[in-house]
């Protein structure tokens, strides 16, 4: 009976996501049959260009919201990292391209260590804690920069060339993005550090009675999503090229929320997918792009994405509650055959 | 005796209101400290213009915390109402019937957040992130990049007001701000409702056990919150003198910044208006301080990030520390009594 029970759950999992890939694939049809253009090559890679920046982040974000936290400060981290990335770059034009990615990740994994240890040690709620290092982390971006922007011919050739060559012929901005849903695919599925994760996620107290250390955790997540702002951070620089302090990753983290939740993650932790998340940032790349294609307003893309968020929640609650509903009844009649 | 009593009877500050009282008095000193006309009562009383949609907001969200819910779209639905205002009055209406219509949008729109949030049962924090993009969405529509002026004479410039002339004197924006607080804080520490309030967001399932409509309680809170922003909308069109689409962007993280740093619990059941009221003027103080200095926005708001973590940290060390200590004390009890055995 149990085991009945534990296929069915895993098929509506699984459904989750073959749901928003539907969603997908319809939006495609719809779009390419309105706008034949919307399939040229071109239109398409850049749809994924778009959309790599938001799935690095994005994958990170995911483990953080499983674990009940939330990250408000990735704009802020991809910012200062980004910008550090490129101050060093201007003083130092000779600097080898590798040596700059892991100074970006750094200072990412800096400002995550920051949030890590103000949520774990420092008991604040996460939302405020990073509600707070926004602020700081913008400021920090301001000050070290001092409101001076990185222009295009300050950042090294090997870093914009980030965003449009690679050895395979697939850009280094999508294998970046392919290495991070892969990498946190991995991590949530295939090891023991995941399952703790989604432990400390689900029943925090549980998991601390399981001998569970929940500040380690805590701290883990948040400094792997830093890590990967910091890529977001270089990925920005080789997108862009122009780092300005104002503009840099500014109201990043509302967009990688929504993809996260509209991917089926559950806001109030405990579940949730990298490949959902992928699809989701996928989701919002496609509708942004396609609505201008089609030669919608751009002004209606903040509706779009607004209502594409309420009907992924609703739905996923409905799954939810029929779920939870089955789980009910199933065990009603076991209690009753007994 | 009598002296004996009244020492006794005096209340100790409230715990939530030592954080911001502190900064609102250093944050003084600093300012004054820069220039000279900081303290100046004009340009006190002037400064605080640009700060009471935040603090109209920062009220009004007070309740929707309390309740142990989030409204992210505060600023989304002030521009909604902004967007209804300038198109309204674009199409020929008086003046007048606009700002009613941005208050009634206002309204509705925080109804919708509430009822989406209770009917769907779905989380506000999702919700309210969803409306935030869809109401700004909606003003998009609704404005695209035109921008609406030109409006009468007699409607802006409300922030320069005076309801009491003279120097100092009271300016409008200030004296509404002190109405509305009032009012707030009769409703919350007063009134039935404001009970129910707190009994909701402190433990909503045995509220609802002991019959109280905790649904009706929370989708009151939205209402208000969407109500004071159509208020708010009112208020910016008057201060700016026109509106465009991105009015009032990013002002709820500002809001929400108010209610935390004025003690009030983001999971809710705990909160008090007092403490939101001196957390703004902490934030303007720090603010206007700071601007005496010449300091970068960003570096002004990352001051204020500083501020909040710190008025959370410094409680939780305090606590940790004493609990440390209680423990020790419960350690070596324990342990002189199995020695005496």
């Amino acid at each position: 009976m149990s085991n009945k029970q534990d296929s069915k759950a895993t098929y509506i999992f699984k459904k989750r996501e073959f749901g928003i890939f539907v969603f997908i694939v319809v939006l495609l049809a719809i779009f390419g049959a309105i706008e034949p253009r919307f399939f040229r090559s071109d239109n398409l890679s850049a749809i994924l260009s778009s959309v790599g920046i938001l799935m690095v982040v994005g994958a990170g974000q995911t483990l953080v919201i499983v674990t009940r936290n939330i990250d408000l400060s990735v704009g802020s981290t991809l910012g200062l990292s980004a910008m550090v990335m490129g101050m060093v770059a201007r003083s130092n034009p000779e600097f080898s391209t590798v040596g700059l990615i892991l100074i970006s990740m750094f200072v990412g994994g800096l400002c995550g260590l920051l949030n890590g240890l103000l949520v774990s040690y420092g008991k604040i709620p996460s939302i405020i804690a990073t509600l707070g290092t926004l602020a700081i982390i913008r400021g920090a971006v301001f000050i070290v920069s001092d409101n001076v922007q990185i222009d295009p011919n300050d950042v090294p050739q090997a870093i914009i060339d980030l965003s449009t060559t690679s050895p395979i012929g697939i850009p280094w901005l999508l294998i970046f993005a392919f290495i991070s849903i892969t990498l946190v695919w991995y991590i949530s599925s295939q090891t023991l550090l995941g399952k703790r994760i989604y432990a400390v996620g689900s029943n925090p107290e549980g998991a601390i009675s399981r001998g569970l250390s929940f500040n380690r955790i805590t701290i883990l997540v948040f400094v792997f999503l830093g890590v990967l702002a910091g890529v977001g951070g270089v990925l920005y620089t080789a997108r862009y090229a122009t780092i300005n302090p104002a503009d840099v990753g500014r109201g990043l983290e509302f967009d990688v929320i929504s993809a996260v939740v509209i991917g089926g993650t559950n806001i109030f932790g405990g579940s949730g997918t990298a490949l959902g998340t992928a699809l989701g940032c996928l989701l919002i790349g496609i509708l942004s792009n396609g609505l201008t294609v089609v030669g919608v307003s751009p002004f209606w893309k903040a509706c779009a994405t607004g209502f594409l968020i309420l009907l992924a929640v609703t739905v996923d609650n409905v799954v939810r509650r029929k779920q939870e509903q089955k789980f009910l009844l199933a065990i009603r009649n076991q209690g009753a055959g007994k | 005796m009598k002296n004996l009593l009244k020492q006794k009877g005096r209340k100790k500050m409230p715990s939530y209101l030592v954080g911001p009282t502190v900064i609102l008095i250093l944050a003084m000193v600093y300012g004054s400290l820069g220039s000279e006309y900081f303290l100046d009562p004009t340009s006190i009383v002037f400064n605080t213009g640009r700060y009471i949609e935040i603090g109209l907001l920062a009220l009004a969200l007070t309740f929707v915390i309390i309740n142990g819910d989030i409204d992210l779209s505060v600023a989304s639905m002030l521009a909604a109402s902004a967007g209804v205002l300038a198109k309204l009055f674009a199409a020929g209406v008086p003046i007048l019937w606009c700002s009613l219509a941005a208050v009634v949008t206002g309204l509705v729109l925080g109804l919708i957040n509430g009822l989406i949030v209770i009917k769907l049962g779905l989380p506000s924090l999702v919700v309210t992130l969803a409306t935030l993009a869809l109401y700004r969405g909606i003003t998009q529509v609704m404005l695209g990049d035109s921008v609406v002026a030109d409006y009468p004479e007699s409607f802006i410039g409300f922030d320069q007001r005076l309801i009491i002339g003279g120097t100092p004197g009271l300016p409008a924006p200030l004296a509404l701000f002190f109405v509305a607080a009032l009012i707030f804080y009769f409703i919350l520490h007063r009134s039935n409702y404001g009970l129910l309030n707190i009994m909701s967001g402190s433990n909503p399932s045995s509220s609802k056990f002991s019959g109280v409509s905790v649904d009706r309680v929370r989708l009151t809170a939205f209402a208000i919150s969407g109500l004071v922003s159509g208020l708010c909308a009112v208020m910016i069109t008057s201060r700016l003198g026109s509106t465009i689409s991105n009015v009032g962007l990013g002002l709820e993280l500002l809001a929400i910044t108010v209610v935390v740093l004025g003690g009030t619990d983001i999971f809710g059941g705990r909160g008090a208006i007092s403490g939101t009221i001196v957390a703004l003027f902490a934030i303007m103080a720090v603010r206007e301080s700071l601007v005496i200095q010449d300091v970068n926005g960003q570096v002004q708001d990352a001051a204020i990030g500083i501020l909040l973590i710190l008025t959370v940290l410094i409680p939780r060390i305090r606590e940790y520390t004493v609990d440390k200590r209680n423990r020790q004390k419960r350690f070596n009890e324990a342990q002189s009594k199995t020695v005496s055995h």
